[in-house]
């Protein structure tokens, strides 16, 4: 094969392959950042957004919208403060809710957190909205002591129906909680995945989460022998730590019932997608300055680009003026000192295009093992088409400066002040 | 001033024809080179010798279109270097100009084999025979290790390179710069043989300058060259 321009550029890369690697390198991690945080920034609302499902109006005792949204809906914390259940029927004859779902959290199983609740979960709560619930394997809980996993979970814990399994009490995160010992739980049924924070949930009835506490309260009170039943319930164990409700197609209703409902100092009231809507507000501020200084630190690579070429120009100079001896124009020898900038451009480019999309699903998978929230940090082709399009054009700027230098390399004085 | 002209130099194409030629660095210097007129003739063989600073290396940077004289033309192989347009010129010295340099100047961190490919990267040579043409020429000049670096051979064997390089395109001319001066003497005679004979084999001329006077009698031709104002004709 003949040499062409293209054997020169990489040979002369390579022969400085330190450097390059180096150069490529800062670019590579400057995209990837810059690539990630553009990825990210949408992708995380629109996942937070679905995650809320048909939730209009969620109901707590928690210390403010934000928390009774992370808690209840994504399974940050367990919550606070609890409602009597008398509390939620007498709630649900005062207003013209379409319908409303009560749950209860507090337990959890192996870093699963356990959510006690009402069949209704599965009939009328849709986890992601035009999402309603699937079963994968089984059913749905119909007694006491049956649980349903969701598609995480089950993954997580390897647990299959006809399983079984014992509580631990307090959230996931919290440490030093007991396990429920007494009380065997039956896996009944796997739910599909709905790519929200409720996949990584284990889902019982509120009876059976009640007995567990009510259990707890029995044996500080009689002793560890206790053995307790529905019937041993009282009123004060019968307690919820959220309302999910919605008031159906009567949407112009919303605005009057939330801030009726938010008149009453004893509720918290959040409208989940406002709430969530309201934090990416706050976020966006961050991370526009995060996005600010990913681009600083791009052109600050494309700087590099322009030194790392131009430190290495001294040492050009006599092939350059060989090349010219040989027949080789002054735009020719240009172009070679621009593609191998703009070369430097791809490789970077492409490395972090590549580790954008790398540690945009490690990013992914660690936001919904620990928040719960499924988060799929992608851009269309196009969006990673014109981040590495703009690097590339990046990388041919910062190469101009080294180009015209080569270009204006006078052939005779390199010649002069050279020996082969 | 020189004025040499080769004895049959009316009936043939000139190789090489400069008239009139002047050269100062800058405006307002002294001139570096003047000379009214030089010919050289197809495939003939020429030695110019002269004092360190008669403008030797000048004249063939001039030549070779590398710098642009102050004044007169310069025309290789009927063709007026002085006129051409830059790119035109690189052109054109890529074609039919081969050069050889008392340093060699080959590319360092190349390969014997791509050190002469570099020659016919711009020559008229279809790029489908660069790698057999050049395979040919190192093995007519006697190097046997195509693939070594130019860093990892001996002066003779890069000697070697050197005209395998400079006579790649088939030149019509070759210009070399002192090419026997990083040379032993006892490898002088074997270097110009080498040069010579490679000229001689693909029909071009050769212009040579150098200080080495045991080198002149090899030659079709000797021009002596003296510092501008009072050169005069060998």
């Amino acid at each position: 094969m003949a040499l062409s321009d293209w054997n020169i550029v990489t040979r002369s890369l390579r022969s400085r392959w330190f450097s390059t690697l180096l150069t490529a390198m800062s670019v590579a991690i400057a995209v990837g950042l810059m690539t990630l945080l553009i990825s990210m920034r949408s992708a995380g609302e629109n996942a937070f957004k679905r995650g809320t499902g048909n939730v209009e109006i969620l109901i707590s005792k928690e210390s403010g919208p934000l928390a009774s949204v992370l808690n209840s809906l994504f399974y940050a914390e367990a919550p606070g403060n609890s409602i009597l259940y008398s509390q939620f029927q007498e709630l649900k004859k005062d207003y013209p809710f379409a319908w409303t779902v009560p749950t209860q959290l507090g337990d959890s199983y192996q870093g699963s957190p356990v959510m006690g609740t009402t069949s209704e979960f599965f009939e009328v709560f849709e986890p992601a909205i035009g999402t309603p619930w699937s079963l994968a394997k089984g059913r749905i809980f119909e007694s006491s002591f049956e649980v349903v996993v969701g598609s995480e979970a089950s993954k997580l814990n390897r647990l299959n129906i006809g399983d079984s399994i014992v509580l631990q009490h307090g959230a996931p995160q919290s440490a030093g909680g007991h396990h429920h010992d007494v009380f065997e739980f039956n896996v009944v049924g796997i739910l599909n995945p709905t790519g929200t924070a409720h996949d990584r949930a284990v889902f019982t009835d509120l009876t059976s989460a009640w007995i567990l506490h009510a259990h707890d309260r029995r044996e500080a009170q009689q002793g560890e022998h206790v053995h307790t039943l529905e019937s041993d319930l009282i009123e004060s164990d019968k307690k919820i730590t959220g309302i999910y409700a919605s008031i159906g197609t009567r949407k112009a209703a919303l605005t009057q019932i939330l801030s009726s409902l938010r008149r009453d100092p004893n509720w918290t009231i959040a409208s989940p997608s406002s709430t969530v809507g309201n934090l990416f507000q706050i976020v966006s501020n961050i991370d526009q300055i995060l996005l600010a200084m990913a681009i600083a630190v791009l052109l600050s690579s494309g700087v590099s680009i322009l030194v790392a070429l131009y430190n290495s120009m001294d040492q050009r100079r006599h092939q350059i003026a060989v090349l010219r001896v040989l027949g080789a124009s002054k735009m020719r020898v240009f172009n070679l000192i621009f593609t191998e900038s703009a070369m430097i451009g791809v490789f970077g480019g492409s490395v972090g295009v590549g580790l954008a999309i790398i540690s945009g699903r490690a990013v992914s998978i660690a936001l919904q093992s620990k928040v719960g929230v499924f988060i799929e940090p992608s851009l269309p082709l196009d969006g990673y088409l014109m981040i590495l399009l703009a690097t590339i054009a990046l990388s041919c700027i910062a190469g101009i400066i080294p180009a015209t230098i080569a270009y204006r390399t006078s052939v005779v004085r390199s010649l002069r002040h050279s020996v082969s | 001033m020189a004025t040499t002209e080769h004895p049959e130099s009316s009936k043939l194409d000139h190789a090489l024809e400069l008239v009139g030629v002047k050269y100062q660095y800058q405006k307002s210097s002294e001139l570096a080179l003047s000379i009214n007129k030089l010919d050289v003739a197809p495939q003939e063989q020429v030695v110019i010798t002269g004092r360190s600073g008669c403008g030797k290396s000048t004249l063939l940077h001039l030549i070779a279109g590398l710098m642009d004289p102050t004044e007169g033309s310069i025309s290789v192989a009927g063709s007026p270097m002085s006129s051409m347009s830059g790119s035109k010129r690189d052109q054109f010295r890529g074609r039919h100009i081969g050069m050889v340099f008392q340093t060699f100047h080959l590319l360092n961190g190349f390969t014997v084999l791509e050190n002469v490919l570099a020659a016919l990267m711009f020559s008229d040579f279809p790029r489908s025979e660069h790698r057999s043409r050049a395979k040919q020429l190192i093995e007519r000049l006697g190097i046997n290790t195509p693939s070594a670096r130019i860093q990892d051979l001996s002066v003779g064997q890069q000697q070697r390179v050197a005209v395998a390089r400079a006579i790649a395109c088939s030149p019509k001319i070759v210009l070399a710069d002192e090419p026997t001066a990083a040379l032993d003497p006892e490898f002088t005679n074997v270097a110009m043989d080498l040069l010579q004979d490679a000229c001689r084999s693909i029909g071009a001329s050769l212009v040579c300058v150098t200080h080495d006077l045991s080198i002149v009698e090899r030659f079709d031709r000797h021009v002596s060259m003296q510092v501008p104002q009072t050169q005069e004709h060998a």
